[in-house]
């Protein structure tokens, strides 16, 4: 009886004031809500590192035979792929899979020879959003190939254009053919647009004399997090047995060092972020709460007990937090849904800057897509509440023990 | 013993002095090295070269031989026909000074070897197409001297230094020159100073009416049971070679 009571008086003392009532809840939605679009950019931001690493080239998961990384001897190959691959398909933990191919070999146009890499791959596997073949769109048929082009400008080869491959096979025999450059193509990754001469994996293991034979498998594991589960699965795919089987991390030790470096910098800011955004709740009722002090005096003067006093403001504080807050994640989950697919171009909010950046050997593209998860939300959401209940608790106390007379003089 | 006997031995014995007494002088006093490289540099080319060799490659998982056959005619010009297998018959090297072409006879193209694919593998060999250009600079680019005495088998030991600024795979190249002035062994260090490959000269024995080594083994040092072997089945020196050889025209013509 006496909750609800409490309760009742905390919300028409709400209404009483609704400038007031106004500021608070606008601080901390602001504050929830800003803290939740930051948290949604800086997992964007790692989702965006991740993807554009692992993405094109690296996968979340590699598969070899034992040796190859070393040396890329063209004869240490994985045995009947397609079975494999077609395997990996099927495995609930895997997204996708694609057998590879690389050779070095001579390309000419003329007569002149240029250093190249001829990667064979199952083009529908290379394809899609942040894959090797994101956004070709000619298909590869019968021997064509595609031309990084960065290679192409140096050889001067367009497309349509007719060059000879010559490289040696797997049993060592010499490679040569002819082939059509089907398409000049700009991928996300620099060694492929400097060297790179893209074949189907077929037309590359007859070229190189490796039937159904293949040095590389990349995996996309469907949940990135499950790395460990991804490995213990393509291991147990039946010829696979004494193949290496590494993740990306174990690949590119390199790279997990920038993605943990950058997670620790983001987490800093987001440290930065939440004390900012819980400094402004704070101060707001604070200053809520102090302005009242005369309204305390008063009610003390008319006999009301301090810890009624205190059950009251802590009651309203609390409609105030959860208020605030669920207005706030509203927004923030609103920013984030309105971004999440369509992504956010920081190349365009920095004004007439490139609309992509190289580094590491790869291309990074500007545009983030920001996701939020439930306990992100939840936590926000918790943080503000106690944030406000605990900046308005102790003026509440402080009023509380004040005596009257002095209480009405504030 | 007859008299006429005696000086037939006399005289063939006076013969063989002649000819070893050099050989026999160097036993106490280092050679000139130059003087041993440049005869090392000429023992299978001479002024010009005729030859039929056989190239086994082995790996851990395969072996793969080659019938070649090769012109030379001075130091920078070389031309290598494969004969066999059929499949990659007619497919020929012509190297002009510095520069190396690949002619490739199933899809008639000829290419040319860029910079940055010389120290790949010739024709699937342990050979570099480097090895095949840079033979005649070693002397340019190395500074050589004999570096210690070799018991068995009795011979010299060069050593040779990469020049100050001299870009290229090797920091110092060894190789023990026997004492009747035939190459046993070749040791190849890279920039780190590590033992990169071996190559062993054996089979001694008289082609084109020299006697050298007929069989060579390279031996890269850092791929566990890889290896090329040459062995030549056929040598002919200062034969005359057509003028047109070492062309490309002629390269492209069908063999």
């Amino acid at each position: 009886m006496r909750g609800t009571s409490t309760l009742r008086i905390a919300w028409r003392n709400l209404w009483r004031s609704r400038r007031r009532t106004a500021l608070a809840l606008s601080a901390i939605g602001l504050s929830v809500m800003l803290v939740l679009a930051y948290d949604a950019i800086l997992r964007a931001y790692g989702d965006w590192m991740l993807e554009t690493i692992t993405g094109p080239m690296l996968g979340h998961v590699q598969v070899h035979a034992p040796g190859w990384r070393k040396d890329r001897a063209m004869d240490r190959t994985l045995r009947g792929v397609s079975r494999v691959v077609e395997a990996l398909r099927r495995d609930p933990e895997v997204a996708g899979a694609g057998a590879r191919l690389y050779a070095p070999a001579l390309a000419a146009l003329s007569e002149e020879g240029f250093a190249v890499i001829v990667l064979g791959v199952d083009p529908p596997a290379e394809s899609g959003p942040q894959r090797l073949l994101a956004g070709v769109e000619a298909p590869l048929g019968d021997r064509q190939v595609f031309m990084g082009r960065a290679l192409a400008e140096l050889m001067h080869v367009r497309k349509g254009d007719t060059v000879a491959l010559v490289g040696q096979g797997a049993d060592g025999s010499l490679a040569n053919d002819l082939f059509t450059v089907a398409g000049v193509i700009e991928t996300p990754v620099d060694l492929v647009n400097r060297q790179g001469i893209i074949m189907s994996l077929g037309e590359a293991q007859d070229l190189f004399a490796m039937p159904d034979e293949a040095h590389e498998i990349v995996v996309h594991a469907r949940d990135p997090a499950r790395l460990q589960e991804t490995v213990a699965a393509i291991r147990s795919v039946p010829g696979l047995q004494g193949a290496e089987v590494l993740d990306w991390q174990a690949l590119a030790p390199e790279m997990l060092s920038l993605v943990q470096l950058v997670g620790v910098v983001g987490v800093f800011a987001l440290i930065l972020v939440f004390i900012a955004a819980a400094a402004g709740v704070a101060n707001t009722m604070l200053m809520a709460t102090f302005e009242r002090t005369h309204e305390f005096g008063m009610l003390l003067a008319l006999g009301t007990g301090p810890g009624r006093i205190i059950r009251m403001i802590v009651t309203e504080s609390i409609v105030l937090g959860v208020l605030g807050a669920l207005i706030g994640a509203a927004l923030g989950i609103l920013f984030v849904a309105s971004t999440h697919h369509s992504g956010i171009d920081f190349a365009a909010l920095t004004g007439r800057g490139p609309s992509e950046i190289s580094f590491a050997g790869m291309r990074w593209s500007l545009r983030f897509y920001p996701s939020l998860a439930v306990v992100d939300v939840a936590q926000v959401v918790a943080a503000a509440i106690v944030t406000s209940l605990v900046a308005s608790v102790w003026p509440a106390v402080r009023a509380a023990r004040l005596q009257p007379a002095q209480a009405l003089r504030e | 013993m007859t008299a006429v006997s005696r000086s037939a031995r006399c005289a063939a014995l006076l013969g063989a002095m002649f000819l070893v007494c050099p050989a026999a002088r160097d036993l106490q006093q280092p050679p000139d090295v130059d003087a041993l490289l440049g005869r090392i540099d000429d023992l299978y080319r001479s002024k010009s070269s005729m030859s039929r060799f056989e190239i086994q490659v082995t790996n851990p998982r395969t072996t793969r031989s080659m019938r070649l056959k090769a012109w030379t005619r001075g130091e920078e010009e070389v031309l290598v026909v494969i004969e066999a297998p059929p499949r990659e018959e007619g497919t020929a090297t012509l190297r002009v000074g510095k520069n190396l072409w690949n002619y490739l006879p199933r899809i008639a193209r000829t290419i040319r070897v860029p910079p940055s694919a010389m120290l790949g593998s010739w024709m699937g060999t342990d050979f570099t197409n480097d090895d095949l250009v840079k033979e005649s600079s070693l002397r340019k680019d190395f500074t050589s001297r004999i570096d210690r005495r070799s018991a068995s088998p009795p011979g010299w030991w060069i050593a040779m230094e990469v020049k100050p600024g001299v870009v290229g795979r090797w920091a110092r190249i060894e190789l023990l020159v026997t004492d009747d002035l035939l190459p046993v062994e070749e040791r190849h260090y890279d920039r780190k100073g590590r033992l990169a490959r071996t190559m062993r000269f054996d089979e001694v024995k008289i082609l084109g009416g020299r006697r050298l080594p007929a069989h060579f083994v390279l031996t890269p040092a850092d791929v566990e049971g890889q290896k090329t072997e040459l062995r030549y089945l056929e040598l002919q020196f200062d034969v005359r070679i057509p003028e047109d050889t070492f062309s490309l025209s002629r390269l492209e013509q069908k063999r």
